[in-house]
């Protein structure tokens, strides 16, 4: 593990009461550090709305993005389990899974994955949402890596709380509907560019996300501005 | 502990109460009964429904009374407050108190008017999908204090619902025609998706893709998110020559 990454992943994510504080930018943060660092294969976020309802957030690929779909409309799944119960949820082979997660099991081994593990995202006995980490290869997480990913779990989790706790509830509430609202911008604007450039959704998520990093820019700004036509779709190209 | 099915009981429940009231009157569901039922609902003393329009500024749609409409108006004649920021920034504004020195650094013109005017809480919910912003609801009330968590979670649910009833205008469906109270709204990645390819198929805005979208789906008696399954699955597509819409 890259202890200097490490460190640094750290840092950012306890960086929350800055002035231009982006939610789902911040959360990408989490997601993409924990593919690079945890010897994992694919992430995904889903934080708790106003009504306890589990919404995804934030996800380090398209699949893993329907997997997290999937076990909320399906009402099974680790995510879930960890939400309710608080406590991380581990399954190292999924094969066998199916009677514990009779939809999420074998739609997560269609997908190509092996092993999940869940953190539940707490501060004391408050949840906030979760994180799901997906593998390929079927197996346990190391002892090290399990507490790295709970500590970047922590840290995420304080740091969104850290502006409530200093401020109001009304702050999270509008973060989280503001990171809801860019979210839909990001989806309205896959459609568009895998309309425009003949590619599928997944493609286009790639080719947004690599012009927003190459260009320090946010994702739900790009998203932005290809829609407004400010950014040419042309212009995603090429970029990874 | 996860509360499965609580938003869309709390949904189905504010639905109800909106149709109640428009029932007792006599009258079909419309903007007007929807705002009169979240005054009541949320104990605040005004409500204010704004709509985007082409000229670039909010028109006042529907007001409770006269205070929502004044404090809208006095957004417009200063260029500032929480209704232009909503509409930018796409998430709600929470002022528990527009007298506070935080207040007045953020509204310079507006909050003190405001405060004049004798609102102390204002609570702005923009109404949009994404990109497409239609609007804007206002909660006053003439005492300081936020809301509570329920009415809180209850006054986004109408945001919500206000929102529906608007874009079955722009879709040209009956209003309140989409809209059961029962699942959880059907907004599904799949059909934002579906909205920015039919914006590219037709090389039309968002804001009339969507309703489109929506307009094919009432049409045809179909699930808005099995039809954007379709079109994201590329079975289905919207031709600039299709005159049956």
């Amino acid at each position: 593990m890259d202890n200097e990454r490490l460190v640094e992943t750290f840092v950012e994510l306890a960086d929350t009461l800055i002035d231009d504080f982006d939610m789902i930018d911040f959360l990408h943060v989490l997601i993409d550090r924990s593919v690079e660092l945890l010897d994992i294969d694919a992430a995904g976020l889903l934080l708790a709305d106003q009504n306890g309802q589990l919404q995804v957030i934030a996800s380090s690929n398209e699949h893993v993005r329907l997997l997290e779909l999937f076990q909320l409309q399906s009402d099974d799944g680790p995510c879930l389990e960890a939400y309710g119960t608080g406590h991380t949820v581990c399954h190292g082979n999924l094969a066998t899974a199916n009677a514990r997660w009779p939809r999420f099991a074998p739609a997560a081994v269609a997908a190509g994955f092996g092993a999940v593990d869940a953190l539940p995202m707490r501060l004391r006995d408050q949840v906030i949402g979760a994180l799901n980490l997906f593998r390929r290869q079927p197996g346990p997480l190391t002892d090290t890596v399990l507490r790295t990913a709970q500590a970047l779990v922590d840290v995420a989790t304080i740091g969104l709380l850290q502006e409530r706790a200093i401020r109001h509830q009304e702050v999270l509430t509008e973060q989280l509907q503001a990171a809801l609202n860019s979210r839909v911008v990001i989806e309205q604007a896959k459609g568009l560019i895998a309309e425009r450039l003949g590619i599928d959704m997944e493609g286009a998520f790639t080719a947004l996300r690599g012009y927003a990093r190459s260009n320090n820019l946010k994702l739900s700004d790009v998203a932005g501005k290809v829609i407004a036509g400010r950014t040419a779709t042309g212009d995603l190209l090429g970029h990874d | 502990m996860a509360m499965v099915g609580s938003r869309s009981t709390r949904r189905a429940r504010v639905w109800l109460w909106v149709a109640e009231l428009a029932g007792a009157a006599g009258v079909p569901v419309s903007v007007a009964s929807l705002c009169d039922t979240a005054m009541t609902r949320l104990e605040v003393d005004g409500v204010t429904l704004s709509v985007d329009t082409s000229a670039g500024w909010p028109e006042t749609r529907y007001a409770t009374g006269a205070l929502g409409e004044c404090l809208a108006e006095l957004q417009v004649t200063v260029g500032e407050g929480p209704s232009t920021e909503v509409r930018r920034r796409g998430a709600p504004i929470l002022v528990g108190d527009l007298d506070t020195t935080n207040s007045q650094r953020r509204w310079p013109m507006f909050a003190p008017l405001a405060v004049e005017a004798g609102a102390h809480a204002l609570f702005t919910l923009p109404l949009a999908v994404g990109v497409i912003r239609v609007g804007a609801l206002s909660l006053h009330r003439v005492a300081a204090g936020q809301l509570a968590p329920a009415a809180l979670a209850d006054a986004l649910i109408f945001a919500e619902l206000a929102l529906g009833l608007l874009l079955d205008e722009q879709a040209g469906l009956p209003v309140g025609a989409t809209e059961t109270g029962e699942a959880p709204t059907l907004l599904t990645p799949q059909v934002h998706q579906a909205t920015g390819m039919i914006a590219a198929q037709l090389d039309v805005p968002l804001a009339h893709a969507f309703a489109r979208l929506r307009a094919r789906a009432f049409a045809d008696c179909r699930p808005l998110a099995e039809l954007a399954t379709a079109v994201v699955a590329r079975r289905v597509r919207f031709d600039p020559d299709d005159e049956t819409l």
